[in-house]
């Protein structure tokens, strides 16, 4: 890819970005704070883990949520995050057994 | 640092309008937040004298709580021993009745034990002052009434201004990265006030950002932690415990055979030296699993509740259940939770901490209060050479008009609320169940007043009003001293002089901005939102002339 290729402006596509960033953000944060909880340090019985994987899920949530306007259009977002959240979702259902 | 211009124009829009939805939320949240770091003195500011703080021997508290457990069944259910005790704790032991849940009960009687002069047991009952808690429900829920389920609607909805506040703290670094270098500390004062207005916007945002970003991320867990465990446990958790509960005994206890409170602070004080230990809150101590949860207070740690942290010991043996909630000793995952609500709460460092988040609270608020400033300032439409004047649009008259009233009828209304307290006492009432009435009263009052007067001049009139709630503390507490026959009272401790001193410190901030706001609604230009001139009187069509006049 070259530098010298000038890309279309960003298209601002307020409902579905922020969709993307509200719902597909949420889903994405929980998947992923799961796949810590049980394969993170300690696994899935580690005392008093439970309450720092629950603390993880708005940092991710809002990380996501903030930057969703930097997808080059709505479309771009919900493929996007709709692929991590297929990814993160089949990686908790695995690690779950 | 260089950001393409089609972005900048999506985030300007993101911060424009997670602002402006969340703003007047927010400037409730952070005031009342700056003020519930001294939750304590102004609760001890507003408590009435009803008995002398006492100091009993050990064995005089133990023969209290003996007496009480004997005497009150509802004691036995949950009692709470005050081993640090000052205006609003005179005595050692104190109950109440019912559950205390989530929502502040206005009405609530509590009753409080003590030994008289022939070493009775002297048992009153009295209403708390439930000030402190009024503004933390105010910071909580923005003032929002209603319920949702068994929280606060507010609490919800601050949950939501939480997350606008994030974006809009995500899109104001995008936009201001470009030229942070080059205006990061210009405070370019002068003719052009959107300028300065927007120079000190960026200082306050940029210099408390990771403030801004912690209080963000905090207020949406607050908010939503519920529905989060409830998705973990659903989805993540499912079979697997998510806590170890402490283990149940087999019998039912005898609450003859507890061990001597003095025993207790010292088993707890072994398990956290270098902490005060404030209070033992007793639970269940007939049922099976009794637990006793003792608050320990220190400047030099990080602790996990607003003010205390927590060490659960058992009441019988006095075998220690757990240091988790104890800083420093907790287990690697306690640990890496507690610094997010000591970093919300402000709770380490003691005094410098707390006046350090005080000033960020106002800084917070002034954050809020600028930014509308400057959207209204944006959709300003500026008068041609020699033209006519033009008229505001309405949407920015009203957003104006609202910015005002609800910014500045919150700050007289809590002090309105305080001022209450005393002098309610002095006509025989008790303030708790005015509370809520004074604070509505005077909040709608003012916004009521905001659209009505218009923003110019509600402006610096509503500044005056907060001057005089201000000025009105620390001339209660003159009036108390100098004119004892009103039966109110004045606190001589450093703690509540403070209330005093910083109210009238307040005040005259307020009265300066008020004298600035009045000037600039007289002599500033006549097309701005903030002049007199563009009032609606002046916009109003001239009544028709009568012949001959």
């Amino acid at each position: 890819m070259s530098a010298d290729v000038k890309r279309a402006p960003i298209r601002p596509d307020w409902w579905s970005k922020t969709f993307a960033g509200a719902v597909l953000g949420v889903t994405l944060a929980f998947a992923l704070a799961g796949v810590f909880a049980w394969v993170g340090p300690g696994g899935i019985a580690a005392p008093d883990k439970s309450q720092f994987v629950m603390w993880l899920i708005a940092p991710l949530w809002l990380t996501v949520f903030g930057f969703v306007w930097l997808f080059r259009s709505g479309a771009q977002a919900l493929l996007w995050l709709g692929g991590a959240n297929l990814l993160a979702w089949g990686l908790l259902f695995w690690v779950r057994g | 640092m260089k950001i393409r211009s089609d972005i900048l124009r999506v985030y300007q829009a993101v911060h424009t309008w997670g602002g402006i939805c969340a703003g007047m939320l927010l400037f409730i949240g952070f005031f009342g937040g700056a003020l519930t770091m001294f939750k304590a003195p102004l609760e001890r500011w507003v408590s009435a004298p009803v008995v002398p703080v006492q100091a009993l021997a050990p064995a005089q508290v133990d023969k209290v709580v003996a007496g009480v457990l004997a005497q009150y069944p509802a004691a036995r259910e949950e009692f709470t021993l005050h081993v640090a005790r000052d205006e609003h704790t005179p005595a050692p032991v104190s109950w109440q009745a019912g559950e205390s849940g989530h929502e502040v009960d206005f009405g609530l009687v509590r009753w409080q034990a003590t030994l008289d002069a022939d070493g009775r047991l002297a048992v009153t009952q009295q209403q708390p002052s439930l000030l402190a808690e009024l503004i933390d429900m105010l910071h909580r829920t923005g003032g929002i009434p209603g319920t949702l389920g068994e929280e606060y609607l507010g609490i919800y909805v601050m949950g939501v201004a939480g997350l606008l506040y994030f974006l809009a703290l995500v899109s104001g670094v995008i936009l201001l990265l470009p030229t942070l270098v080059k205006d990061f500390f210009a405070l370019r004062p002068g003719k052009n006030r959107k300028r300065f207005w927007l120079d000190a916007h960026n200082i306050l945002g940029i210099t408390s950002l990771p403030f801004h970003i912690v209080i963000s991320i905090t207020v949406v867990v607050f908010a939503f932690h519920d529905q989060f465990y409830d998705g973990l446990r659903g989805i993540v958790y499912r079979d697997q415990p998510m806590f170890s509960p402490p283990a149940i005994g087999a019998t039912p206890r005898d609450a003859t055979k507890l061990l001597p409170a003095s025993e207790l602070v010292r088993r707890v004080q072994q398990q956290a030296p270098g902490f005060e230990v404030t209070e033992l809150l007793y639970m269940g101590v007939e049922s099976p699993r009794p637990i006793v949860r003792a608050a320990v207070a220190s400047p030099r740690h990080l602790v996990q509740a607003a003010e205390t942290g927590f060490v659960i010991v058992q009441p019988y043996s006095g075998a220690i259940l757990s240091t988790s909630m104890l800083p420093g000793q907790g287990n690697t995952w306690s640990a890496l939770v507690a610094p997010f609500f000591a970093l919300h709460f402000g709770s380490y460092g003691g005094m410098t901490v707390r006046w350090l988040y005080f000033a960020f609270g106002l800084a917070g608020a002034a954050l809020f209060y600028t930014g509308n400033l400057l959207w209204i300032e944006k959709r300003r439409k500026n008068q041609l050479k020699n033209g006519p004047l033009p008229a505001q649009p309405r949407r920015t008259l009203h957003i104006a008009a609202a910015t005002v009233g609800v910014c500045l009828g919150s700050v007289a209304g809590i002090g309105a609320c305080l001022v209450a307290a005393k002098w309610l006492h002095a006509f025989g009432a008790h303030a708790n169940s005015a509370y809520l009435t004074v604070y509505y009263t005077v909040f709608l009052a003012c916004v009521a007043w905001a659209f009505v007067r218009g923003a110019a001049r509600a402006g610096s009139e509503l500044l005056g009003a907060c001057a005089l709630a201000a000025a009105a503390i620390p001339a209660t507490s003159l009036a108390a001293a100098f004119m004892p026959a009103l039966g109110m009272w004045t606190h001589t401790s450093p703690a509540t002089l403070g209330v005093d001193g910083t109210a009238l410190l307040l005040a005259a901030a307020f009265a300066w901005a008020a004298t600035r706001a009045a000037r600039r609604a007289r002599n500033g230009a006549a097309d701005s939102v903030w002049s007199a001139a563009a009032a609606p009187a002046v916009v109003a069509p001239e009544p028709a002339r009568q012949v001959g006049t």
